[in-house]
């Protein structure tokens, strides 16, 4: 005995006397053994005390295919062997499964042809089962030979006389190289329930058939094919999850799915021990690895030496196959609540090994196995606890390759990422696309983000496109436009703008939600700060290259410091941020929307001031937010009350969702995280052409007739900002391609914004020029006539050389003239103006002309 | 049902097999020859029922012993033991040889991991499963619930110990070279070092009764939580329907302790690769450390399980007035005379989560007393948290300094290599209470993990979850969990409902009886259960007031006023009412307006 001892090969739950005749199963039982010629060894593996202990499979097949004659007898040889088989094992008592038990009669199969359609007269029986090998056969053979597949029905091609598998056959024979046939176990079910049913109720049994019938088949048509043909069953019609794998599935075959969480180091597995004798050098023949263990050969076989217990193993000669375990775990979606994730191993052998790596979501076709526990050898009583595996009959990739095509910005793949990444099952993705294909899921989408904020709409549209963004573009010269949306929030404290930032960063896939107060752009560490009169702790973290590819949203926004938001001019526009340390300045990328909110400077909004009055913020940094809404409570008792009505019926009530037709949040979530990732949608030409019109329309109507001074209402950066609005709203319903609605849309909501933000408040036009310069046209036009009137009081009033004037003199000239209402500072700025000019000269309070 | 016709605490197991011999024979004879036993998988055939109908209608429970690390070498194996834990992780199923035909009797495995009988030909078997939960003392938990319900001395009934018992305990001890009684000492080492080993002094009242804190628990650093507690159990449950019990449950097990060394004898064939790989984690629970439990009865336990004779059997308004205002004016005293902070502290300890919708958590209300500094904080804190300690469950600690932040393990994380799950301080029973000190807060820089720890916080604190760590994955877990922080200025880290500036006006006094220590349990316990019955015209007023409140104060929002509602009827169940009036919600705003001066 090479390698077993008593208590190394792990006995199965068979009587234990049976153990000590024969030679027990091991449970590395391989579902490929290239050059083994067919089934039975699956059976090797099972420590059930189901369907299959050693004694009762109805077959075997040789153990030494180097005896096979290339003649195509094989399959004889194999009946003869399964016929050794029978008898060396005579049946064991009935089992309480089998209703009809019909011992496997010793000379059977002796005629068996390729599944001959029976011509025995005592049918074989799979043990234990009512399950016929000849009708097996014969099924598996029609299925192999017959089966079309019903999407190939229209094709005219020269081959297609013969069926899917068929073809398939011929194509491994002909690459030489396939050494598995992929049987879809859907076709088996279209073809012949029966069979399939079989299969999944005894795969040990079936697939050791098949492999035979396939065997057969392939020496039909091409004796001189020497290698070993794997049937891989995979696709069956339910797969189980893995919670839900009991005790009645053991031996069966299953499909689960989950995630691979490890595996191992790829296992050599002896299959063919070569010994040489230590006396004369005699090398063995190669002894096939029979159920886990080789037999020595105690003498010599060379005829002049015969030396006893001589014979020593030489490894390099000896054939290996590798086997590997990889433990699979569920995935998130299957845990219930309050659970945590089951595991279990699954056994690979040969090409299977590696196919997967941890982190990977697979479906794995294979066989539940159980086996017993091993125990110490001077154990006096039996354990009987066992461990389970999956012996692994074909693994599939959860459809990484398709669904998860990288973003074209995203290059670094980085650990942070991994975790949150959200798989897309197929079935959740047909779910999403039904839901896009609803015509008011543009509304739907708004009432479900922040359902229990009302009002607003506006703002959550807006906020809806921020999460979906625009296409970011990099142009072949290297200039890149951003595609993320940025938007600002001013208003009235109370007014729910937290809230709804804090929903916006629930929402976000990479969101990082920070107070102004404690937020510096770059570090992936925090520093803890103490204010020293308060004593408040404020955090400040790196909320900015945190959140790259995600929305900041940043609370508070006016109290940041302003070394802070000097950063964020480069973050939203650029979209990286700058680090300059130990004389090294790196740049990293900053990919992420800015949300923003602020208060006003004087805790309420003053209608009479503008935006930029309101917020001490730099029109530089205004003017990159894309969006700019003024958030003003109108102490609406209306609101007041359905607000508290929500509070109230949260506290006491379980809140019936009142709108039925919202979108959950984890729903929404997956919505935006697939759009982002798999809609590109690209401007139409017609939108294009109303996105010209459009504009030229805005910027036109700011030298309407009637109003003299020319009022800037749309800049070049509105225009970029309405492309990704507009494709923003395409993508909301899963669209590729940006129409004209969604253009106009795009600019209903530009400018909804700006007329809270950028109107004029003493004209009621909008001006750009507000968020621009912080300076309204209007204020412009003023500050030109003042100055203009202020040149024609000094020629009128100065003499050039003359004395000069106190600047108190002149405002009283300049009241007495003009109608307008003139400050000091005012006139200080007119001539400060005209000094610019020359006209002028100032010294102190004195004017002087020149 | 049967009753004295077993020793159900001494021989169990006999039980067990008696009732399923006859039981499996009654069958057979009734279904005439079929399989009798398959009717059995996942069901109990009355032997469960035996022993509930004993432990708790016969009063059976004081007679069977409490499993822990003190007593586990006393026990004889195949007994009846209790044993109280919390779930702290989950093993998945065992498959085991449930029934067995053994000549022509049928025999079972159940309850028990080893078979008295050979196993016959695997035809004649039925493989069952069961589910496996790794169990450790409840984190925090307070020396008070330990006495509440003891059982009766091992020690005593440990003369009976059979030497056989003995022998193999000493083969096995000599394995670890260590003594077969020394094994409370060796389960304090050998099983932490399974997840982390704990510094000496970290060592609280989580080991086990063994150590009962009379001494005043300092709040810094004396609470901490140990990652991988040092008294674990591996209990088997039969039958469950799934998901029945969940991860950090806190239960009372039941049932046979067994005790079987070779179970887990370590691979002694190196070259077998094959069942290493395939190997579970309970390999790296020796039996000699982690005893293994076959519960054959469980009950989750509530606070109330706890105390340990109610005062009265029925919660009187009246009852529960007289003992709320005891404790409110100890809460005064502890608290330096600060009315406000008392109030603010008992509504704060009666809160509890009642509800989440989507993102929103109702009824929880975590405390933030600011004003204090170092010193205060060693006072009033020190007072406060031992106070505490004696009137929760289970309570902590946690020393908010950058070193903690950035070197203590919070997140609990899921091991792929053992399979195991690895606890971290943030793994904690529903009902937990965490104190946090932030004075100890100096400025400086926190490391990425330090940053990962204050999201797991605020995240905490937020939305009442934590996220595990399964390496590609993170679970979100709901938690319900009192939070309190002590901080100079209002925690930005911490962000809690209510913030309250503390004003103390003279030094901590404490001193409480055990009667009183106990009828606070009690009120503690009861009101936190009190079902909230409202009446609908309530609704109405309260709306009615919120709109009127915000057209005064313009800044007051949605949290704001959901935080009042929340308090408002706290308010209600501290008077023992079971339904909120408008009088109760005028006594919250009162608060309020009381808060709101202190904190301008």
């Amino acid at each position: 005995m090479a390698s077993n001892g008593g208590g190394s090969s792990p006995p199965s739950v068979s009587s234990p006397d049976a153990r000590q005749s024969s030679p027990l199963p091991v449970t590395n039982s391989s579902p490929t053994e290239p050059t083994r010629r067919s089934g039975g060894r699956r059976r090797r593996g099972s420590a059930s005390p189901y369907a299959s202990s050693p004694s009762l499979g109805g077959f075997e097949t040789p153990p030494h295919p180097g005896r096979r004659t290339p003649s195509g007898a094989g399959a004889g040889a194999a009946r003869q062997q399964r016929q050794n088989w029978t008898g060396r094992f005579p049946p064991t008592p009935s089992t309480p499964m089998s209703t009809d038990d019909i011992p496997p009669s010793s000379d059977a199969g002796e005629d068996e042809t390729d599944g001959g359609a029976g011509v025995d007269a005592t049918p074989v029986f799979v043990w234990g089962t009512n399950i016929s090998v000849q009708d097996v056969n014969a099924a598996i053979l029609r299925f192999l030979r017959h089966f079309r597949d019903p999407r190939d029905a229209g094709r005219v091609d020269p081959v297609m006389d013969e069926g899917k598998y068929m073809r398939a056959i011929h194509r491994i024979l002909e690459l030489e190289g396939g050494e598995s046939l992929d049987v879809d176990a859907h076709d088996v079910f279209d073809h012949d329930p029966d069979l399939y049913s079989k299969m999944v109720r005894y795969p040990l049994e079936v697939l050791a058939i098949f492999d035979i019938v396939l065997m057969d088949l392939v020496a039909r048509i091409e004796p001189l094919f020497e290698k070993h043909i794997q049937t891989r069953i995979y696709n069956l019609r339910s797969s189980i999850c893995l919670r839900n794998l009991n005790p009645s599935d053991i031996e069966k075959m299953v499909s689960i799915k989950g995630m691979i969480i490890r595996c191992s180091s790829v296992i050599p597995e002896l299959r063919e021990a070569v010994f040489r004798c230590l006396v004369c050098g005699f090398y063995s023949e190669p002894i096939m690895v029979d159920r886990g263990r080789v037999t020595e050969p105690h003498i010599c076989q060379k005829e002049q030496c015969k030396a006893t217990n001589s014979m020593t193993l030489v490894h390099n000669r000896c054939r290996f196959s590798d086997k590997q375990i990889i433990k699979l775990q569920e995935t998130p979606d299957e845990i219930p609540e309050g659970g945590t994730p089951h595991t279990v191993s699954v056994l690979m052998h040969d090409k299977l090994v590696d196919a997967g790596k941890p982190g990977d979501r697979v479906e794995i076709t294979g066989i539940y196995r159980a086996m017993s526990i091993r125990v110490g050898p001077t154990q006096r009583t039996v354990k009987s606890i066992f461990k389970t595996y999956i012996d692994c009959l074909h693994i599939k990739k959860t459809d990484k390759s398709r669904l998860h095509v990288e973003d074209t910005m995203d290059i670094d793949n980085s650990s942070a990422s991994k975790s949150t990444e959200e798989d897309f099952l197929s079935d959740k993705v047909e779910k999403l696309k039904e839901l896009s294909k609803l015509p008011d899921i543009y509304d739907r989408l708004t009432r479900s983000l922040a359902p229990n904020i009302w009002e607003l709409d506006d703002v959550k549209r807006g906020l809806l496109c921020q999460l979906f963004g625009g296409n970011p573009l990099r142009l072949p010269s290297g200039a890149s436009f951003r595609g993320d949306i940025n938007i600002l929030l001013v208003g009235d404290p109370g007014t729910s703008k937290s809230q709804l930032l804090q929903y916006m960063h629930k929402l976000s896939p990479r969101g990082i939600y920070t107070s102004g107060r404690g937020s510096s752009a770059v570090g992936l560490t925090a520093y803890v700060t103490k204010d020293p009169e308060t004593g408040e702790t404020v955090l400040e973290s790196g909320a900015l290259v945190l959140s790259d590819k995600g929305v900041c949203c940043i609370d508070e926004f006016d109290k940041m410091s302003d070394n802070a938001r000097s950063m964020l001019h480069e973050v939203m526009e650029q979209q990286t941020v700058s680090i300059a340390k130990a004389g090294i300045i790196a740049s990293l990328n900053a990919r992420t929307s800015v949300l923003a909110c602020a208060n006003p400077t004087e805790s309420r909004y003053n209608p009479r001031l503008s935006v930029i009055d309101n917020i001490h913020l730099a029109p530089t940094l205004l003017s990159r937010f894309d969006l700019i809404y003024l958030i003003l409570d109108k102490a609406d008792e209306q609101t007041d009350r359905r607000l508290a009505k929500h509070i109230v019926s949260l506290h006491f009530e379980n809140p019936n969702l009142e709108e039925l037709e919202v979108l959950d949040l984890p729903t929404l979530v997956a919505y935006i995280s697939y759009a982002r990732k798999y809609i590109q949608p690209q401007l139409s030409d017609e939108a294009a052409e109303e996105l010209t019109r459009g504009y030229v329309e805005m910027r036109k109507r700011g030298n309407s007739p009637g109003s003299r001074k020319k009022v800037i209402t749309a800049t070049a950066r509105q225009i970029e900002s309405l492309i990704r609005l507009s494709e923003a709203l395409a993508r909301m319903r899963f669209s590729e391609v940006v129409e004209v609605r969604d253009v106009v849309e795009a600019f209903r909501l530009l400018e909804v914004a700006m007329q809270q933000s950028a109107t004029d408040h003493a004209t009621g036009t909008i001006d750009m020029d507000l968020i621009m310069t912080g300076i309204s046209a209007s204020e412009r036009q003023r500050r030109e006539n003042l100055v203009a009137a202020t040149r024609n009081l000094v020629m009128e009033k100065m003499q050039l050389g003359g004395p000069s004037m106190r600047m108190i003199e002149l405002l009283e000239e300049m009241r007495k003239q003009s109608s307008m209402e003139i400050h000091l500072h005012d006139l200080r700025s007119a001539l400060g103006t005209l000094m610019t000019e020359g006209a002028v000269v100032i010294h102190g309070d004195n004017v002087k002309r020149v | 049902m049967v009753g004295p016709q077993y020793d159900l605490v001494g021989n169990p197991l006999g039980a067990v097999r008696a009732t399923f011999e006859r039981t499996a024979a009654a069958a057979a004879a009734e279904s005439g020859g079929g399989d009798p036993v398959a009717a059995f998988r996942g069901k109990d055939w009355g032997v469960c029922e035996l022993f509930r109908s004993f432990i708790f209608e016969e009063g059976g429970i004081d007679k069977v012993p409490v499993l822990n690390a003190s007593n586990l070498g006393l026990i004889k194996p195949n007994t009846l033991v209790r044993y109280r834990g919390m779930v702290q992780d989950m093993l998945g199923n065992e498959y085991y040889i449930g029934a067995f035909k053994d000549g022509s009797t049928w025999r079972t495995n159940k309850f028990t991991d080893f078979s008295p009988f050979s196993m016959p030909h695997p035809c004649n078997s039925h493989l069952w499963e069961r589910h496996l939960f790794h169990c450790v003392p409840t984190p925090g938990q307070n020396s008070w619930t330990l006495e509440s319900s003891p059982g009766p001395d091992v020690r005593r009934m440990s003369n009976c110990m059979s030497t056989e018992v003995r022998e193999k305990r000493k083969r096995d001890g000599e394995k670890s070279e260590n003594d077969a009684m020394d094994v409370s000492e060796n389960g304090h080492e050998e099983s932490s070092s399974v997840c982390k080993k704990p510094k000496e002094d970290d060592v609280h009242v989580s080991s086990g009764s063994t150590e009962v804190a009379e001494s005043v628990p300092e709040v810094n650093g004396g609470g901490r939580h140990i990652p991988g507690s040092p008294f674990s159990c591996l209990v088997k449950i039969y039958d469950m329907p799934d998901s029945q019990v969940k991860l950090n449950d806190v239960i009372e097990f039941i049932g046979v302790y067994t005790f079987d060394p070779e179970l887990a004898a370590p691979s002694d064939n190196p070259d077998d690769i094959m069942l290493d790989l395939i190997e579970d984690v309970t390999v790296h629970l020796p039996p000699s450390k982690v005893p293994r439990l076959h519960c054959l009865v469980w009950r989750k336990l509530s606070s109330h399980d706890f105390i340990s004779r109610p005062p009265v059997a029925e919660p009187s308004p009246t009852l529960l007035k007289g003992i709320r205002q005891s404790l409110l004016s100890h809460f005064t005293m502890v608290l330096g005379n600060d009315e406000l902070a008392a109030q603010c502290l008992l509504l704060h300890l009666l809160s509890r989560l009642r509800n989440r919708v989507d993102e929103v958590t109702v009824g929880r209300l975590s405390l933030n007393f600011t004003g204090f500094d170092r010193e205060s904080a060693s006072i009033f804190g020190n007072q406060l948290y031992s106070l505490i300690q004696k009137l929760v469950p289970y309570s902590q600690a946690i020393p908010m300094s950058i070193e903690y932040l950035n070197s203590a393990t919070l997140q609990p994380r899921k091991d792929n290599k053992s399979g195991r799950l690895i606890t971290g301080v943030l793994q904690l029973p529903q009902g937990s209470h965490l104190t946090f000190d932030e004075t100890l807060l100096q400025t400086g820089s926190l490391t990425s993990k330090g940053v990962e720890n204050t999201m797991l916080l605020k995240n905490l604190m937020e939305s009442q979850k934590v996220d595990y760590d399964f390496e590609y994955y993170k679970l979100e877990m709901a938690t319900d969990v009192q939070l309190l922080t002590l901080s100079e200025g209002k925690s930005n880290i911490l962000p809690s409902d209510l913030v309250v500036p503390f004003r103390p006006s003279s030094v901590p006094a404490f001193n409480a009886d055990a009667v009183e220590l106990e009828s606070w349990r009690w009120y503690l316990a009861t009101v936190r259960s009190l079902p909230q019955s409202n009446d609908p015209a309530i609704y109405q007023m309260i709306q009615d007031d919120m709109v009127s409140a915000m057209r005064d104060d313009r800044s007051l929002g949605c949290s704001e006023l959901s935080r009042w509602l929340t308090m408002a009827q706290i308010m209600a169940s501290s008077f023992g009412e079971k339904s909120l009036s408008l009088e109760h919600w005028q006594m919250v705003k009162e608060l309020e307006r009381l808060r709101k001066e202190r904190t301008q």
